[in-house]
C-alpha cells in the first residue's frame, strides 16, 4: 500500500478545518468585509463551546482546579512559615 | 446598504455571489459536480471569465448581509457546519480540478465587483493555477506528552543538573525556595525542549518541500486532546516526492512516539496557504 493512501484525508478533525479555512491569510477580498476580520474573536468562541460540549472533560477539570488551588493554598503557607524562619 | 438592483427585476434585490474558488476554464470540459451552495438550496455554478472559472452560489441579500453574516459567523454551531460546508465543497472541487481556495465567507455584492475584481487579478491566477497543479499542501501537527517531556528535562538536562548541585549546598530554608524556582527552570527547559525538537523534526521536513509556513498552536480546549500541541506547519510539495515526504513522517512516528511526541499529517488540501493573491 502506498504512504499516500495510508494518509489520505485520514483523521481530519474539526480543528483541522477550522484551521485552515479561517485562516487569517485571505487569498482574495470579498465585498463583505465581516469575512471574519475579527477572527481571534470568533476563535475565542469557537473554545468557549467546544469546552462547554465536553461538559465530562470540563467537571474533571474543575474538580482538578479545586485540587490544585488548595494545594497552592497549602504550599504558600509552607513559603510562608520557611520565609518567616530565615 | 445600497444594493443596486438587478435589471428588469426592480422589486428584487441583486443576489449576493459567494465565491469558493478558481478553477482553470479548460478544466471545466468536466462538468462541475452537483452541490448545494450555503444556503443548502441554490445549487452552485460555475461564472467563466474567459481562461478561468469562478465556482460560486447566490445567495439572499437579505439574509446572508454584512450585519446578518457577522450574526451568523459569531454564533459558534453556525460557523462549524457551514465552515464544513466550504469545505467539503472545496474538497470535492480539488478532486477533479486544479483551484485556488477561497477562505470562508469571500462573498461580493454584485457580479460586476466580483468581475472587477478577478479582471484585475486574472493574469497572476492563471499563473497561480499552472504553477500548483502538479504540488500538494501537507499539514503537519505535533503534540507531546508534556509530562514526559518535563521528567526528560528534569533529569537529564545540563542546566537543571548543575542548578540541582547548587540547591544541595544550601541551608534548608533556601533549598525550598530554590527548589521551587528550579520547578520554574524546568518548565522553561521544557518549552525550549519542545521548541527545538519540534523545529528539527520541521527542518528535515521542510527540505523535501518547496514552501512551508508554521502556523500557531491550539490549545487544548479547542484541540480536545490530552496531549499537547506543540508544533504545526504545513508544506507545499511536488506531487513526486509526497511518498517520500510521507515515509519520512512515518519513520519519525514510530522513532519518537514511545518517547510521547506524536505526529499528525493530513493533505492532500486544496492550497489554502500557498496560492496567495496580490
Amino acid at each position: 500500500m502506498s504512504q499516500r493512501s495510508e494518509f489520505n484525508n485520514k483523521d481530519v478533525g474539526l480543528i483541522d478545518i477550522l484551521d485552515v479555512v479561517l485562516d487569517k491569510g485571505v487569498a482574495l477580498k470579498g465585498d463583505l468585509i465581516i469575512s471574519i476580520a475579527g477572527i481571534d474573536l470568533v476563535y475565542l468562541d469557537l473554545r468557549v463551546l467546544i469546552a462547554s460540549v465536553e461538559t465530562l472533560i470540563e467537571s474533571n477539570k474543575e474538580t482538578a482546579a479545586k485540587l490544585s488551588s488548595k494545594q497552592l493554598d497549602r504550599e504558600k503557607e509552607e513559603l510562608d512559615r520557611v520565609i518567616n524562619q530565615s | 446598504m445600497n444594493l443596486p438592483k438587478a435589471k428588469g427585476e426592480e422589486s428584487t434585490m441583486e443576489k449576493l455571489i459567494y465565491l469558493y474558488g478558481i478553477i482553470p476554464s479548460a478544466a471545466t470540459s468536466q462538468p462541475l459536480p452537483r452541490l448545494k451552495g450555503l444556503d443548502g438550496e441554490s445549487d452552485l455554478f460555475s461564472l467563466s471569465f474567459d481562461e478561468i472559472d469562478a465556482v460560486v452560489c447566490e445567495l439572499d441579500p437579505e439574509a446572508y448581509g454584512e450585519k446578518e453574516l457577522e450574526k451568523k459567523t459569531n454564533d459558534a454551531k453556525w460557523l462549524h457546519k457551514y465552515a464544513f460546508h466550504h469545505h467539503e465543497v472545496l474538497m470535492k472541487l480539488y478532486e477533479n480540478y486544479p483551484i485556488i481556495p477561497m477562505k470562508f465567507c469571500t462573498i461580493y455584492t454584485s457580479y460586476e465587483s466580483l468581475k472587477s475584481t478577478i479582471d484585475q487579478h486574472k493574469q497572476h491566477m492563471m499563473e497561480l493555477l499552472e504553477n500548483i497543479a502538479d504540488k500538494e499542501e501537507w499539514i503537519l501537527k505535533i503534540y507531546c506528552e508534556a509530562d514526559k517531556v518535563k521528567e526528560r528535562v528534569a533529569g537529564y538536562n545540563e542546566t537543571v543538573e548543575s542548578k540541582k548541585e547548587e540547591i544541595a549546598a544550601m541551608s534548608p530554608g533556601r533549598q525550598y525556595l530554590e527548589k521551587r524556582k528550579l520547578d520554574q527552570l524546568i518548565d522553561q527547559e521544557a518549552e525550549k525542549e519542545k521548541q527545538a525538537f519540534s523545529e528539527k523534526i520541521h527542518e528535515d521536513l521542510a527540505s523535501l518541500s518547496i514552501d512551508t509556513e508554521v502556523k500557531k498552536n491550539w490549545n487544548k480546549d479547542v484541540t480536545g486532546r490530552s496531549d499537547e500541541m506543540c508544533w504545526n506547519s504545513v508544506y507545499l510539495l511536488e506531487k513526486s516526492v509526497v511518498e517520500s515526504f510521507l515515509s519520512a513522517i512515518k519513520k519519525k512516528q514510530k522513532e519518537w512516539e514511545d518517547a510521547g511526541w506524536h505526529m499528525e499529517v493530513t493533505g492532500p488540501w486544496p492550497s489554502y496557504h500557498f496560492a496567495k493573491i496580490s
